[in-house]
């Protein structure tokens, strides 16, 4: 599967449309990374928790996604955008969305 | 007002102090050494080609296809960069403290999207995208500043010398 966040794929054409697809997870960071955060941000520096927990969102919300863009038998999604959005405090919704497509090189 | 000026005033007498020297020496070598390792990174690969053009500007594309590219970045700030910030919130203006810690966060950010481009073979990306993310509904939480983001690209292998 080809996923790009750009509207076309170079070196590919696009043969069919198959439609918006989207995958979305909402989770929410535990206590002990809240406590791991507070010190943090007495000195400073990358918050690995919280940056894990992003990832974590994000290849759910993909993974999502793309049985989605499996399911129309695509071959390629283009255009994927992600975004966030906050539940409540303490939890976070982080969406995918793209358009499923099917390429052929053009070469 | 006054009564947040008051707060400010108790908090420096009563715990502000040390953890505020805290910040000064912590806090300060933390963001130095980031951006020294920033600048560093960008040096040595910077005939690595980043653009954040809708589509690739060369045709020339060879194999492996393009691919998508995500990077999360979330830098806290420290108890300096808070508490300097709480004054500014007095007098307003700009917040210099939290403009240098968003700037670590999206070359940060920027950094780790060339470096998985690399790693899987490819020599540029275009359409470098860097937005804000809530983590865990974490910006209603004021207690705990930081700059959290998401980049998103599109990585290339092209044989066009840049």
């Amino acid at each position: 599967m080809i996923v790009t966040n750009t509207e076309t794929v170079a070196g590919y054409d696009i043969v069919a449309v198959c439609g918006l697809v989207q995958g979305n997870t909402v989770r929410a960071k535990h206590a002990g990374r809240d406590i791991a955060a507070g010190l943090k941000n007495l000195m400073g520096g990358e918050l690995r928790g919280y940056t894990e927990l992003l990832t974590e969102s994000r290849r759910e919300a993909m993974q999502r996604m793309l049985a989605q863009a499996q399911q129309l038998e695509a071959n390629a999604v283009v255009n994927v955008r992600f975004t966030t959005s906050a539940v409540t405090a303490g939890a976070a919704e982080l969406y995918a969305y793209g358009t499923a497509v099917s390429v052929t090189p053009s070469y | 007002m006054p009564g947040n000026l008051m707060l400010l005033m108790i908090q420096l007498l009563l715990f502000a102090g040390p953890l505020v020297l805290f910040g000064l020496v912590i806090g300060r070598s933390v963001e130095k050494r980031h951006f020294r390792r920033l600048d560093k990174f960008e040096q040595a690969h910077q005939d690595f080609l980043v653009t954040q053009l809708k589509s690739f500007p060369m045709s020339s594309v060879v194999e492996p296809p393009p691919s998508l590219l995500v990077a999360e970045v979330v830098i806290a700030s420290d108890y300096l960069k808070s508490w300097f910030a709480q004054w500014r919130n007095l007098f307003g203006g700009e917040v210099h403290s939290f403009q240098t810690l968003q700037t670590r966060a999206k070359r940060e950010a920027v950094a780790r999207l060339t470096q998985s481009a690399i790693r899987q073979g490819y020599n540029a990306m275009c359409n470098v995208r860097i937005e804000p993310v809530d983590v865990g509904g974490a910006l209603s939480n004021r207690r705990s500043p930081m700059a959290a983001v998401l980049a998103t690209a599109t990585a290339y292998h092209t044989d066009r010398a840049v």
